[in-house]
């Protein structure tokens, strides 16, 4: 029921724990001791939350234990006029190096498994 | 050991929304995803769609809630499939619904899906359910700083159709710092005016569907 009556990072968090687990079976099914997430600032992923929802589900399951670092990705443009890469603050999407308002989407809404630190044998 | 990784969270999701879009492009069908908060007009802005087509345009709809077909039975009255998808909880639809909620529905040669997403202006944001093309609406009820606080939203729709113009008199909204705040999140979308109530800027809607096909 957690799942249903869940904020949408629990389903985030659900997907992000079924990718560590697909990630550790390639691996020879070690035990997680670190999962690394990059989340985008432009995700709608609130990260105190899914840091909380992936807490409750991996509990009681073979992941427990396991921390959670997460790395925000923030959102970003390119300029077509200067080629600058330039980080959005308070929506301006103007290049913050020559002004020009001919730019374009680069990132931020990435959600990625970053890394895995397993137990060695 | 560590191990680096450049794993998609939702990959599963973006398997089955590609395979769908597949579908779509392979049928020739132009499949739309509408995304705004609760009241925003989603359900009306479609009554309004599907009267304006004549009865032999191949056109459906999925529409999701949280509970009840309400929706679905409002839209049914126009003579197109429609299915309601009940999500019992989630606050968004995914993928995996709509693929789901396909099966065994005759609409194999459709021109127009519409997908009614959940009311929500945050969860949506994350699944692509194999869409064309994102429309985004807000009405003027809402307040013009709706795309500054929902950015992620804005930013990924194709188009933002601006509702509910008829109570421009009433309210204070400003259209020129609404277009501006739209625009700031995401320079490149289309933006439209209508009223649901009034028919007003409809034409405009109907003709940018018809532009896509």
């Amino acid at each position: 029921m957690l799942l249903q009556y869940g904020l949408h990072e629990m389903s985030i968090a659900a997907s992000v724990l079924d990718a560590v687990r697909a990630e550790r079976a390639l691996h020879g099914g070690a035990r997680v001791t670190r999962a690394g997430l990059r989340i985008g600032e432009l995700s709608g992923v609130d990260v105190e939350s899914l840091r909380f929802c992936l807490e409750v589900l991996a509990s009681d399951t073979e992941l427990a234990g396991a921390s959670f670092e997460i790395d925000c990705a923030p959102w970003t443009r390119r300029c077509r006029t200067c080629g600058a890469e330039f980080r959005v603050v308070e929506a301006r999407p103007a290049c913050s190096a020559c002004s020009s308002t001919d730019t374009e989407a680069v990132g931020g809404d990435q959600m990625e498994l970053s890394f895995l630190e397993l137990e060695e044998f | 050991m560590r191990v680096p990784l450049e794993r998609k969270v939702l990959s599963e999701n973006d398997r089955v929304a590609a395979a769908l879009r597949e579908r779509w492009h392979r049928n020739r069908t132009f499949c739309i995803n509408l995304i705004s908060s609760p009241g925003s007009g989603k359900t009306a802005l479609l009554e309004r769609t599907l009267a304006g087509f004549d009865a032999g345009r191949r056109v459906a709809v999925l529409t999701g809630d949280i509970q009840t077909d309400n929706d679905a039975r409002r839209l049914s009255r126009y003579g197109f499939p429609v299915r309601q998808i009940c999500t019992g909880g989630a606050c968004h639809l995914d993928a995996r619904m709509v693929e789901r909620h396909l099966e065994g529905w005759p609409v194999h040669d459709l021109e127009i899906l519409f997908l009614e997403n959940v009311g929500n202006l945050v969860c949506p944001t994350s699944y692509d359910l194999g869409e064309a093309v994102r429309a985004v609406l807000l009405s003027v009820t809402e307040g013009e700083d709706k795309p500054l606080k929902y950015p992620a939203t804005f930013h990924h729709a194709d188009l933002v159709v601006l509702n509910k113009i008829d109570l421009l008199p009433y309210v204070p909204f400003s259209m020129e710092l609404a277009r501006e705040n739209v625009r700031r999140v995401q320079p490149e979308v289309e933006i439209v005016e209508v009223s649901c109530t009034t028919g007003a800027g409809l034409g405009t809607w109907m003709r940018w569907i018809e532009s896509r096909l």
